[in-house]
């Protein structure tokens, strides 16, 4: 048998936690992405900046600071273990450092979904009498969900390709916090080559869905 | 309405202080003279630096009380020139969209989406999605909308000017029955002369940021002394007149001006309402010294040149003959006709040559 309960158990934890951690930014990158298409307000490009960081550094340098930021000695770690949620060595570990590493893309793509919707649809409808909420939900985000959706798709590439982050926040322990990109490592290192290119495969074939969808999404998104 | 407001612009400053009370009320103007931007301020849309706007007596904006309602709160209909429908509703979805509006704000009386889909020709188009309009639909749709948020105030920008030639004049009936139907009043945004002609009773006239005259249509054009540089392509001659009597079988109908001249004009059936408005452009008027004799022209009127305004090559004559024309000639056939102010001459104007909004 090709896939064995290892492999089978490796792309699901990938794809559950990828899909939780996607589903996690979604509210906050859409309402970010918002704000920088849409508002002027104090020190926006410096927390634009600040956003689009783990995109540029590398992953371990990300991920080193999510270790010191909820490692048990630092405050936040303690107050998160006082409350009995522990983040480091296990699968919340591989969540947070996902959710940060594809939250730019999902931040950038959404943006340029929102910039392309004419403001001056958004203004009409207010001279109609519609809220800000009304506004937001009957005319923007109908006219960017195929943006909102790419930039998803796109966040959960990215998040399933995660590698960096992750071993420094949540370790490589199979069974608890292996992904595909860990197990492909771990994999190759052993020597165990014919188990890391049947992951090879699972990984080139959910890039290649995820992208060419996300990309298919984008081109007819902008026809509108 | 009261609309006193400064707007610091790239090149020029907008400020205009202005009370006018009409049922349409055009501003008229070259393009980059502000419009736009006094339409999307009286919408609130655009911040004002400073100023008061006032309709009915209720305050929407006043910087010195510090009151600023919302677009949301200002009872208006806004019709942007590139009509501005939700591309992703249907037609119905769209003019539906402020129907739901609080009605104390707008227009007390309740407007139908049947009476507004009637007049404006559009109840086949209701299921259609809008990025299947062609342009003049989409106007009439974008209309629609606006009316049906029962507005205190409607702001037409520049509605015609986006559509070619032979669809403007298709649409322009639908504008003259809004503003007989819905009796709702209008600013309406142009520069195009014959469109304030037709369907304003008041013109604001503003460049570079200022207003630099207003009144009645045809008054304010003539004595601003500029006809021939406001009327850049074509320039028509709108008249209301009341029905006297058709004739099918000899293609005419026989109209009267206010001033009891009788004009031959191409035939229409009895209209319901007696009283209704022609056009004729201006370079379709022929001048003649003497009277002519043998001619197919059915319209033939003694008058008196009142003025000659030349610029360019051009002359815009205002000749009196019962009502007032304006005829546009070459310079040349000024000279060689050796024309004058307050020489009687001969209008002749071919019934074809009329049309009726």
């Amino acid at each position: 048998m090709i896939f064995s309960f290892e492999t089978w158990h490796i792309t699901l934890f990938s794809l559950s936690v990828g899909l939780a951690s996607t589903l996690l930014i979604l509210p906050f990158g859409i309402a970010l992405a918002w704000l920088f298409a849409r508002k002027e307000w104090p020190l926006k490009s410096v927390v634009e900046t600040i956003v689009l960081l783990p995109l540029v550094m590398p992953p371990v340098s990300t991920g080193l600071i999510l270790l010191k930021i909820f490692g048990r000695r630092s405050p936040v770690g303690q107050w998160l273990y006082d409350l009995g949620i522990e983040i480091v060595f296990n699968w919340k570990g591989v969540l947070i450092a996902m959710a940060v590493m594809s939250f730019p893309l999902l931040v950038r793509s959404v943006r340029t979904s929102f910039s392309e919707v004419n403001p001056r649809l958004e203004q009409i409808a207010a001279t109609l009498g519609a809220s800000g909420l009304r506004i937001f939900f009957a005319i923007t985000m109908p006219l960017a969900y195929k943006g909102i959706i790419a930039g998803a798709l796109l966040a959960f590439s990215r998040a399933l390709g995660e590698f960096g982050a992750t071993i420094l926040l949540a370790g490589n322990i199979p069974g608890r916090t292996q992904t595909l990109s860990l197990a492909i490592f771990n994999f190759v290192q052993t020597g165990k080559d014919a188990e890391a290119y049947i992951l090879l495969a699972i990984t080139v074939m959910l890039a290649f869905a995820f992208v060419w969808c996300s990309e298919w999404l984008l081109r007819t998104g902008k026809k509108r | 309405m009261l609309l006193r407001c400064r707007i610091p612009l790239a090149s020029f400053e907008l400020n205009i202080d202005v009370t006018f009370d009409n049922r349409v009320t055009a501003i008229f103007g070259p393009s980059g003279s502000g419009k736009t931007t006094l339409l999307d301020a009286i919408a609130g849309l655009r911040h004002i630096a400073a100023g008061e706007i006032e309709i009915d007596g209720r305050q929407l904006f006043s910087s010195a009380r510090r009151i600023n309602l919302r677009p949301q709160h200002r009872g208006i209909g806004y019709v942007p020139q590139e009509g501005a429908l939700f591309p992703h509703l249907s037609v119905r979805k769209n003019i539906l969209f402020g129907a739901g509006r609080n009605q104390d704000i707008g227009n007390a009386q309740g407007i139908s989406i049947n009476h507004v889909a009637g007049v404006l020709e559009i109840d086949k188009l209701m299921n259609r999605p809008v990025t299947k309009l062609s342009g003049g639909e989409a106007q009439r749709v974008a209309l629609a909308r606006a009316i049906l948020s029962c507005p205190q105030l409607l702001l037409l920008d520049e509605p015609l000017a986006a559509l070619d030639i032979g669809l403007k004049e298709r649409i322009l009936p639908y504008l003259a029955r809004v503003r007989d139907e819905f009796r709702i009043p209008m600013i309406y945004v142009t520069h195009n002369l014959t469109e304030v002609l037709t369907l304003a009773d008041w013109v604001l006239m503003i460049q570079q940021g200022r207003l630099v005259a207003q009144g009645v249509p045809k008054e304010t054009f003539r004595s601003a002394n500029t006809i021939l540089q406001l009327a850049n392509d074509e320039f028509e001659n709108v008249f209301t007149v009341s029905f006297a009597e058709s004739n099918r079988e000899a293609g005419t109908t026989r109209v009267s001006l206010a001033s009891g001249v009788e004009l031959l004009i191409p035939y229409v059936p009895r209209p319901a309402n007696a009283s209704f408005q022609i056009r004729v452009s201006a370079d379709d008027i022929l001048v003649a010294t003497e009277r002519p004799m043998g001619i197919s022209a059915g319209n033939l009127l003694s008058g008196t040149i009142r003025k000659i305004e030349s610029l360019d090559g051009e002359a815009m004559l205002t000749v009196l003959a019962g009502d007032e024309f304006f005829v546009r000639l070459t310079a040349s056939a000024v000279m060689r006709l050796s024309l004058t102010e307050n020489m009687p001459v001969y209008l002749i104007i071919k019934t074809r040559s009329f049309r009726v909004l």
